[in-house]
């Protein structure tokens, strides 16, 4: 397209996207990091902390970036992560 | 007076009556014309001429013309020279009629020489495809593609975007009749979607054209869509795609998802992906949101790109023009104010179905503007942002606008800041005088300035009004700037494919300005909508249904008559050595190692010579362009005054064409220049340029078509192979290599063809007598044969 996209939308706030719940189970990681690799829109990093098995386990660095593709879940080998959309009175808005 | 103005015409038709094979000379105007060629005919009966010579205007121009007045005299029209004393004699010479007279008796002399080696040739039919491609489908591309598959013939159009449409589905109303854009174009789109003739190819582009007029080949590349057929566009999967971005349609006022159709009537209506921002990349599918939603299962993010290849006898070039990007004026704070925005952010707000729902609002605070201004020609006319042209439609297209505001907000002051309004069109001027009885304020004298107010985000806007030759300082809601058109970036990919040339304002160049305006130089390729130059929507469908009945003549007739300039081959000299089917553009020259000879392909051939330019044992010449023709007329350009004279072998297509530009434009440039034409610049064998040398030239010099731009595909490259060798050879010699010069000009460069010349004529005039001789010398060989 010629002309340079450079404004705010007008219609942004009308935008309905999802918000998500991340939920991590820390002890259940094996710090295999695929959930951290595959995340398309890259939500979370690894953390300082060490659990039970001995790794670090992911930490969500902006729960609002996440658009609930659940991509993580479906890669994870022990199940220690799970995403849900938020219920928000209204409608959940970005 | 076109030629006599400057050149006694009288004194060279006495003089062209005494060159050896001329039996008759005559003076006479207007020899074009239909009385002019009855003179032709009734001549070459009455006195059994069997070669004519007309000297006028450029052969480019009229040498059809004076070819059949010639066949209807009973001689074949390969017996007909021009020598071009008007482009490239008078119109550059108007103040110098001495020097100009004496430069058209030697082009009669060149002329007369080689048209006494001229002999009778029939050309060679090709058959015609009777399919056409058309290039972009704006509105343009419609209606040239509608017009043909109405006439009954298949129809290739091939669109770059997602959806057909351009940039008029994007207008919100025409003017001058105020119709709904979208209105009067989505039926015509839906026609080229249902037209059983037509082949839509959506979201591709094309990579490649071979070929002739006639007879192209052509591959396109379709771009996978992720979509496909079974969508029927319900819109499912819009709602629970997680990625937005800026809608491109909406100028980027609104938003659309990774998945969407680019506007409600798009055509073909299926579905898109933007792989650019698709959370699916490489084959892993992350997200699989839109194939849980879609009930067709139509979603595939396996699809991958495809060639389509398929033939087609006519090219339809419609690929529109780019809208100017104001940043590039940085005085009017274009994406730096909010409430600065472009005439095509306001079709899309002032549109029914555009983000705001019609209503013109401010972006910084959605409220209507009370005062509006608008700039006009923003991209156009100015030599600060090298757009000297005028954009045709931005006058208009204000007016329309300001009409648009007072029709729904009656009480809005209107400024419109203009250094001419153009109301040229019909219903133009009514329309201007509409809008100025409406209350809409015109002011002349472009706002120098436009300064934000930051607490309110109005605009301050200042300048000079140059009626009243009064500063003013305006304070308004919201400027909108009226921008101008400006080529495609990609018309050079365009131009490259289908050999085209390009004005300097970088629009594609017609064959000729009045008598073929839709015509590409290029045989069976034409032109439609703003590709040529920025239009209106009338004058795109005018053009388009134009291009489409010129490009209908070629395939209704159903067979071309190739040019016969093809290879003559003299089997006795030929040693096998397969030098001319390596330079062969066209591989239509094989060698048959069993008989030891070469053998062409004439339906094959192109017609450049650069085969006969290549072979160093006088096997090949080319038909028309004989070695002992162009030898005839450096000959004659030689006799007299060698030393003090130019001897320029310039290609048909492109230099020869820009030194014609330059007549057409009156560009002034020293008269020491003799021009021979060729085809093509590699026609031009080191044997011509050493003989002008032997023959005591001052200086010679070869022009053609720019690397990568030659209508002979890349034949140009020998010229320049064999022009470097000739230099290197000079140097060891001990010559001012300086003497020969390699130019490259395009049809539309005639003031660089007429710039060269000013500095070859300081060179020339530093020529010794001594450095002729010398180089006589050195050349002496090539005064052999001929």
């Amino acid at each position: 397209m010629p002309v340079r996209l450079w404004r705010t939308p007008l219609d942004i706030e009308k935008v309905k996207l999802p918000k998500a719940e991340i939920h991590i189970t820390k002890d259940q990681c094996n710090g295999c990091g695929y959930c951290i690799q595959y995340c398309p829109k890259k939500v979370l990093e690894e953390s300082e902390e060490i659990n039970a098995r001995g790794v670090h386990p992911p930490r969500v660095v902006d729960e609002g970036k996440c658009i609930v593709c659940g991509f993580c879940t479906a890669v994870c080998p022990d199940f220690a992560i799970f995403v849900v959309e938020k219920q928000c009175e209204g409608g959940c808005y970005v | 007076m076109n030629i006599a103005g400057s050149v006694d015409c009288e004194g060279v038709a006495k003089f062209a009556a005494g060159l050896p094979h001329v039996v008759l000379a005559k003076d006479n105007r207007y020899t074009c014309s239909d009385q002019g060629q009855e003179l032709i005919k009734s001549d070459v009966k009455e006195h059994k001429l069997n070669r004519v010579v007309v000297a006028s205007c450029s052969p480019r121009l009229h040498e059809p013309t004076f070819r059949k007045a010639c066949e209807e005299a009973g001689l074949n029209k390969y017996l007909f020279e021009m020598a071009n004393i008007r482009e490239q004699c008078s119109w550059v010479h108007l103040h110098d009629r001495e020097a100009a007279t004496e430069k058209a008796k030697d082009l009669v002399k060149m002329a007369a020489a080689k048209a006494a080696l001229l002999q009778p040739a029939e050309e060679i039919e090709a058959p015609i495809i009777r399919k056409a491609l058309v290039i972009g489908g704006g509105v343009a591309g419609i209606q040239a593609a509608l017009d043909l598959a109405d006439t009954g013939y298949k129809v290739y159009l091939v669109e770059k975007e997602p959806s057909i449409g351009g940039t008029m589905a994007r207008i919100d109303k025409t003017f001058p009749t105020m119709d709904c854009s979208i209105c009067i174009l989505a039926p015509k789109m839906s026609d080229v979607g249902h037209h059983p003739n037509i082949e839509l190819l959506a979201n591709s582009d094309v990579v490649d054209v071979k070929g002739y007029v006639g007879n192209f080949h052509v591959k396109v590349l379709k771009k996978p869509r992720y979509v496909t057929k079974d969508c029927s566009a319900c819109g499912e999967c819009i709602e629970v795609c997680p990625v937005i971005a800026p809608n491109e349609f909406d100028a980027g006022l609104a938003i659309r998802h990774a998945i969407y159709t680019p506007f409600a009537q798009a055509v073909p209506s299926a579905y898109i992906i933007d792989m650019g921002i698709c959370l699916n990349k490489d084959g892993v599918i992350v997200c699989d949101k839109c194939m849980k939603a879609c009930d067709r299962q139509a979603i595939n993010f396996e699809m991958k790109p495809e060639t389509v290849e398929f033939d087609a006898g006519t090219i339809i070039v419609a690929i529109g023009a780019d809208i100017f990007d104001p940043s590039a004026a940085p005085n009017y704070g274009y994406g730096k104010y909010t409430n600065v925005i472009t005439s095509l952010e306001f079709e899309r707000l002032i549109n029914a179905g555009g983000p705001s729902g019609g209503h013109l609002i401010r972006p910084s605070d959605m409220q209507i503007p009370q005062r509006v201004a608008f700039i006009q020609c923003v991209g156009s006319r100015s030599d600060k942002i090298e757009r000297l042209y005028c954009s045709n439609v931005c006058c208009m297209n204000t007016i329309k606008d300001s009409l648009l505001i007072k029709e729904h907000w009656p009480e809005t002051e209107i400024y419109v800041f203009y250094v001419d309004i153009r109301a040229y069109g019909k219903g133009f001027e009514d329309l201007y005088k509409r809008a100025r009885k409406e209350g809409v304020k015109f002011i002349r004298g472009l706002p120098a300035e436009v300064i934000e107010d930051r607490k309110t985000h109005n605009l301050w806007l200042i300048g000079e009004n140059t009626l009243q030759k009064k500063l003013y300082e305006m304070n308004v809601d919201m400027v909108i700037l009226s921008v101008g058109l400006e080529p495609r970036k990609d018309s050079e990919i365009i131009q490259r494919l289908l050999t085209l040339s390009r004005t300097q304002d970088g629009f594609f160049m017609e064959a000729h300005p009045k008598l073929k305006p839709v015509d590409a130089a290029t045989g069976g390729i034409f032109f439609a909508g703003c590709a040529e130059s920025p239009k209106d929507i009338k004058d795109s469908v005018t053009q388009a249904s134009a291009a489409a009945a010129r490009s209908g003549i070629l395939m209704a007739r159903g067979k071309v008559t190739v040019e016969a300039i093809t290879p003559i081959a003299y089997p006795e000299n030929c040693n096998a050595c397969g030098l001319c089917t390596k330079v062969c553009p066209y591989n239509a020259i094989t060698l048959n190692k069993e008989l030891k000879r070469i053998e062409v392909i004439e339906a094959a051939c192109g017609g450049c010579g650069t085969c006969a330019a290549e072979c160093p044992f006088g096997a090949l010449t080319q038909n028309h362009f004989t070695d002992e023709q162009i030898v005839a007329q450096i000959d004659a350009v030689t006799e007299q005054g060698a030393e003090k004279k130019v001897v320029a072998f310039c290609c048909n297509w492109c230099a020869y064409a820009g030194a014609d530009f330059a007549g057409v434009s009156r560009m002034q440039y020293p008269p020491s220049v003799r021009i021979i034409r060729t085809m093509c610049s590699g026609r031009v064998a080191p044997k011509f340029v050493e003989r002008a040398f032997a023959r005591g030239a001052a200086a010679v010099l070869v022009a053609g078509c720019h690397p990568g731009d030659c209508h002979y595909i890349n034949a140009n490259y020998q010229t320049q192979k064999r022009v470097e060798r000739l230099w290197k050879r000079m140097e060891q010699q001990g010559l001012n290599k300086e003497r020969l010069q390699l130019l490259w000009a395009s049809a539309a460069e005639g003031e660089r063809f007429a710039s060269k010349i000013r500095e070859m004529q300081a060179m020339v005039e530093k020529v010794t007598l001594e450095d002729i001789e010398n180089a006589k010398k050195v050349f002496e060989k090539a005064l052999g044969g001929g």
